[in-house]
Parts: C-alpha cells; sequence; structure tokens
C-alpha cells in the first residue's frame, strides 16, 4: 500500500479511512514517523492491517504500533478491541506464542561489581536456565500439576517455592489470570508442556544482563528499584510448545467455525468466532490457561536466574539478591473495561506483539505502580538498548491501553542468515563488550541487530504520541539465546 | 495408491532467484524454495502429483527447521491418518503433525508411504530413525497465505511457517 494514502490525524498517527475497502469494519491506524509509516508500506504490514480492521464487532479502529512489521493474519504490532454482541476473539490476533512476554528483574549490583564475574555468571545461567529448540527442563509434570499450572499460572510456582508475594504481585494479573480451564486444553498440548516449564526456547527468546543506561524519569525509576549503573536482567519468551499447540488447535477449529457462525475474512489466519460462542469461550480459557503456562515458565526461570546469581556471586559481591521488577505480556487477548464514547464497555483486547501499557490509577495495577502507570518492557535487539517505559492515561484513551513491544524486524530471517555470520557478529559483540551465548551460530545471525529496526527510534513515536512515556534506557552486558 | 519418498534431503532445492520455469520446477525431483517472509519463513513446493507435493513439502519444512544430527537407533515406522476441509487444510494438518512428531519424538521419517491421499484425507506410513537437535523450532504451519494450485504440470504450493 502506498503512504500517501494514509491520512495525518495526529502528529504521530496515521488513519486508513473505513471506507477505503469495503470489507472494513473501521478505520485502521498506524502510530508511526514518516520513516517508520514508509517502511511499513514496503512490506504488507498495512495491507494486514486493513485486514484487521475487518474483524466483526471491531470497536473504534483497528491499530499498529510504530514496531509494526508483516505478520500472518494481523500484523506485528496490531491492536483490535471487540465487544459483544457482534464481537469476535480471533486466535490469529494473539498469535502461536501465546502470552509471549518480558520480564524484567532487578539487582542492587552496580555494573563494575558484576562484569569481573560475568563469565561465571553466563555459565551459571546457562545450565539453570534450559534453552534450545523443544528443549525440556528439569521439572517433568504429571497431568495433575500440569493442569494446577494451566489453572494457577505463576501461583503454583508460589506454592512450589520457587517464587515469592512481591513476584507475583508486580506480574500482569498477578501472573495468575482467571477464566483458564485445563479441560480446554488438548493432549497433544499438555504433552508438548509436560516438561517445558522453566525452559527459554530458541528463535528469538533470550535471558540478557543489562547495565541501566540512562534515567530518564527519577520518581518512576525509583519506583521500580532501577538506578543508574545499575544491573538488571530481563527474560524473553513464552508459552512453548504447549501454547503453540492451542493456537494451532483452536485455529484449525475455526477454520469450520467461521462457516458455521457466517464469517467472511480477507485471510484464513484471520478465522475467529463470537466471543458468545461454544468454540470461543472455549479458545479464551485455553488461551487464558496457556498465559498462565507462560507466566509459570518465567516464573521457574526467574528461579533459575537466582541460583545463578547465588552460584557466580555468593561472596565476591556485597548483594546479589534479585528482585521482580515486572512481567508483562505481548501476545494476548484480554477482557479489559474502556471507556468508549464517555461509558465504560467491557471489550476483548487483542495485542499481537504489543504490549499493554495501562496509566496511573488503573485498578488491575499493584499498588507500588498504581500511581506513576504500569511499567512496560520494551526489548531492542540484540546488542542495541532495551527500553523501561511506564503506561499512561493518553494510552488508555487511544489505543485501549496498549503500546509498542520491540524494534521490530527489518530484513527477513532468510535475508539476515545471508547477510551475518552468527561467530563473525558473536566477535563483533564480544568485541563491544556484550558477552554472547548461543545454542545455534545460524540463529544468531537471524537475529543481529542490523536485522531489526532501530529501538529508539520505535520508542521516540510511543513517547511523542504521549502512549507510553520513557523511564530508562537499558544497555547490554551479556546475551543468552537458545 | 502407494508412494514411496526417500529420506528428506535439502540436496535438491531451488536457490531462490534462479531462472527456473515453475512448470519445470514442478516436474523437478523434490522441488522446494524459501521465499522470503519479513517475520517468519516460508516456502513454496511443488509436485506432479499430490504424493509428491506433501513429500516435498515435508522436505522443504524439515530443511527449515535445519537437522542438526544423523539419525540413530532402530527403525520405526508410525502411520498418520487425518481429514480435512480442503487440501490447503490438510497441507497444513500434515506438516503440523510431521513437525510434532519430529519436535516431541525426534522422528524424521527416512521414506513417506502414502496409502491413501486425496484432497481431504491421508494416510500415510512414515518409516525411520529417531534424530535429535533441530537449529529452528518450526511454532506452527500457519493459513496465512495458503495456497494450494493445480496446474498442467501438475501442483505448486505457499506455505508459512510461524519460527
Amino acid at each position: 500500500m502506498d503512504s500517501t494514502q494514509l491520512k495525518k490525524v495526529g502528529p504521530y498517527t496515521y488513519e486508513i479511512p473505513a471506507d477505503w475497502r469495503p470489507d472494513m469494519q473501521a478505520p485502521a491506524r498506524l502510530l508511526a514517523d514518516a520513516d517508520i509509516l514508509e517502511a511499513a508500506s514496503r512490506d504488507r504490514s498495512l495491507e494486514q492491517l486493513v485486514n484487521t480492521a475487518c474483524l466483526p464487532g471491531i470497536v473504534r479502529y483497528a491499530l499498529a504500533m510504530p514496531d509494526v512489521h508483516q505478520g500472518y493474519g494481523f500484523p506485528i504490532g496490531g491492536v483490535a478491541a471487540t465487544a459483544a454482541p457482534d464481537g469476535v476473539i480471533s486466535p490469529g490476533g494473539v498469535g502461536y506464542d501465546i502470552n509471549c512476554g518480558v520480564r524484567l528483574l532487578g539487582t542492587h549490583l552496580l555494573t563494575e561489581e558484576v562484569r569481573p564475574h560475568l563469565d561465571e555468571l553466563i555459565a551459571a545461567l546457562y545450565a539453570h536456565c534450559p534453552s534450545g529448540v523443544g528443549k525440556g527442563g528439569a521439572i517433568r509434570l504429571q497431568t495433575r500439576e500440569l493442569r494446577q499450572v494451566l489453572e494457577q499460572g505463576a501461583r503454583w510456582a508460589l506454592k512450589r517455592g520457587l517464587a515469592s508475594e512481591a513476584d507475583l504481585e508486580r506480574t500482569e494479573g498477578e501472573g495468575c489470570l482467571s477464566g483458564a480451564h485445563a479441560d480446554c486444553v488438548s493432549e497433544r498440548a499438555l504433552e508438548r508442556g509436560r516438561d517445558q516449564v522453566g525452559t527459554l526456547g530458541a528463535g528469538n527468546h533470550f535471558i540478557e544482563i543489562d547495565a541501566v543506561a540512562e534515567v530518564f524519569d527519577t520518581r518512576a525509576a525509583d519506583r521500580m528499584g532501577l538506578a543508574p549503573d545499575g544491573v538488571v536482567v530481563q527474560i524473553h519468551c513464552g508459552s512453548r510448545g504447549l501454547g503453540h499447540q492451542v493456537c494451532s488447535d483452536y485455529v484449525k477449529r475455526f477454520q469450520k467455525a467461521i462457516h458455521t457462525h457466517g464469517l467472511r475474512l480477507p485471510d484464513r489466519e484471520l478465522v475467529c468466532a463470537p466471543l458468545s460462542s461454544p468454540e470461543g469461550r472455549e479458545y479464551l480459557a485455553a488461551m487464558t490457561a496457556a498465559a498462565n503456562y507462560a507466566f509459570a515458565n518465567r516464573q521457574v526461570l526467574t528461579h533459575g536466574i537466582r541460583r545463578s546469581f547465588e552460584q557466580a556471586l555468593a561472596g565476591k559481591v556485597s548483594r546479589h539478591s534479585v528482585f521482580q521488577v515486572y512481567d508483562v505480556a505481548h501476545n494476548m487477548a484480554r477482557i479489559e473495561t474502556h471507556r468508549i464514547d464517555g461509558h465504560p464497555r467491557k471489550l476483548c483486547v487483542h495485542r499481537k506483539g504489543a504490549t499493554r501499557a495501562f496509566g496511573p490509577g488503573a485498578p488491575d495495577l499493584p499498588p507500588i505502580y498504581r500511581d506513576i502507570g504500569q511499567p512496560v518492557l520494551v526489548p531492542g535487539s540484540m546488542g542495541t538498548c532495551s527500553w523501561v517505559l511506564r503506561g499512561t492515561e493518553a494510552a488508555m484513551e487511544q489505543t485501549f491501553g496498549s503500546t509498542c513491544h520491540g524494534a521490530g524486524r527489518r530484513l527477513s530471517r532468510r535475508q539476515a542468515r545471508k547477510r551475518f555470520k552468527g561467530v563473525k557478529l558473536r566477535q563483533e559483540l564480544e568485541r563491544s563488550g556484550i558477552h554472547v551465548r548461543a545454542g545455534s551460530m545460524a540463529g544468531l545471525a537471524e537475529e543481529a541487530p542490523q536485522a531489526y529496526k532501530d529501538v529508539d527510534r520505535v520508542v521516540e513515536v510511543v513517547h511523542g504520541a504521549g502512549i507510553a512515556r520513557k523511564v530508562a534506557r537499558l544497555i547490554p552486558l551479556a546475551v543468552i539465546k537458545g | 495408491m502407494t508412494e514411496k519418498t526417500d529420506r528428506p534431503t535439502a540436496s535438491h532445492h531451488r536457490t531462490p532467484g534462479g531462472k527456473h520455469s515453475l512448470q519445470n520446477d514442478i516436474r523437478r525431483e523434490g522441488f522446494f524454495e524459501e521465499i522470503e517472509h519479513t517475520a517468519d519463513v516460508a516456502i513454496r513446493c511443488g509436485g506432479p502429483d499430490l504424493e509428491t507435493l506433501f513429500s516435498n513439502a515435508a522436505r522443504g519444512m524439515y530443511h527449515l527447521m535445519d537437522l542438526k544430527s544423523a539419525p540413530a537407533g532402530p527403525v520405526e515406522t508410525e502411520t498418520v491418518a487425518m481429514a480435512a476441509a480442503d487440501v490447503e487444510g490438510l497441507l497444513v494438518d500434515w506438516l503440523g503433525e510431521l513437525a510434532y512428531r519430529a519436535e516431541t519424538r525426534g522422528l524424521v521419517p527416512e521414506q513417506v508411504v502414502f496409502r491413501r491421499l486425496s484432497d481431504t484425507r491421508i494416510e500415510a506410513d512414515l518409516i525411520g530413525r529417531r534424530q535429535h537437535g533441530f537449529t529452528r523450532v518450526i511454532k506452527a504451519v500457519t493459513y496465512h497465505d495458503l495456497s494450494v494450485e493445480k496446474t498442467g504440470a501438475g501442483y505448486i504450493a505457499t506455505v508459512v511457517f510461524d519460527v
């Protein structure tokens, strides 16, 4: 789509009107600057955004965040809210990696205290946080306990002694979303999830040790326990094979459901069912169960990280304890209440490659963050910086409380593999002071920093548009990839 | 109908960007190629008949998974039987089933024997040994941009994978 076909309706907001294509049910909006808009028009992001605006029961508009890029069904960076009675839920609007998300852990350490011990720390992390394709972990769950994981999420880990109450309090939905039903998850999905709690996986998932390079909002950073030159840890992963299977199962089932409900869609990957239908309700319950699994997964990884800090740093530094800053999803559908035309309305907000960014005062926030807004975690590409932001009232008004989730890909994985070599890339990163441990050099090449857009630019747009505010910028010290 | 297919290998696949006619590609043994997709990976594959198409789609997917180890242990046979509403859906189900068995059991067939294959139903024996270790996970086989077209020379298909 030609970028000139979009109308500028705000300093960082472009709109495709609802009459641009006859099957659109609402306008489509992109948060961008001129360069991001131009880049989005070069692949199929905008066409996919228009397709998203065709979902029955969509409210106000379909949205794309500035880290938008071509996906399948929804664009990555897509947000769509639907409402009963016509509103639908779409598994393709969540994605296969249900509750893929980011957890940020804080420490009381400064970079100079950790740098001399980075090699030992990375080795310990690699040992305690299993990674790699299809990799299982130390915990193999019997069906009864796996069902508890699905229905209790990170709260299951608390009972197992792998979490603290403070960890749960500082997790989206306290790490235990209501409405999850293990009965709606297939046997095959259970089988895939049996031994993957506490594992990182592969692809773009990582554990990264970072330094706080810059603080922009002292009050919010203080509240989150972030200070200049402090050491923090990011975890990026999701619901592993269990989540992939839940999505596959329901995308297949919904291929039939769209005929049952008389729905016509421009892309089979956008299949959906009314929220009120048996299929819709069961998908929501299964997706929520997979989301809880992902919260438990990141919680067990957190336990592995704490053990690693203990093993590598005990007796060498004064305080090696690790505390949770926040954990937030960026592939999820949530039933939320938003004000539409001045009235509260219950919506199903799909965020696919977009982060919840609730503003100050939102009732879902833990008390510690209620007056500053929800922490938003935006990982950059490997070797560049990441960002900690906070949610705003403007996000509640304009984007259903949503903002960006990362840098967004610029090159395809195939292009990245052709242009970069994993071994050379690792050497370059290590020369610039970033330690790298990766299970696959080809996989490392696909995640080269140059394959991604400039995360700073993405953050400038969301900050400028007011749908999140800068709190701190992080720079990497060490990266572990599957 | 029974067709035996050799072990999937990357050796037959075409270099993207080469100048080949699609009709010739369809006829060529083991035809698949990786095509561009910004976030994920996609293949185009073909064959003069459905059996060859489904075999080549499997070859393409295993190529994307990038096997790291040689097959080991005794030869095993597993059976696949599934039905779908249309041939595109059947191809998604077939590849999803193979990806699942590769991830969970390490089964990568050295030979596929199709006992029955129509647009909506497949029954096949997967014969091979276990292989563990893939470079890339196939999270899912998607319906996005999915196509199976019948041409004068046979079938051509496009499949996008979430990775």
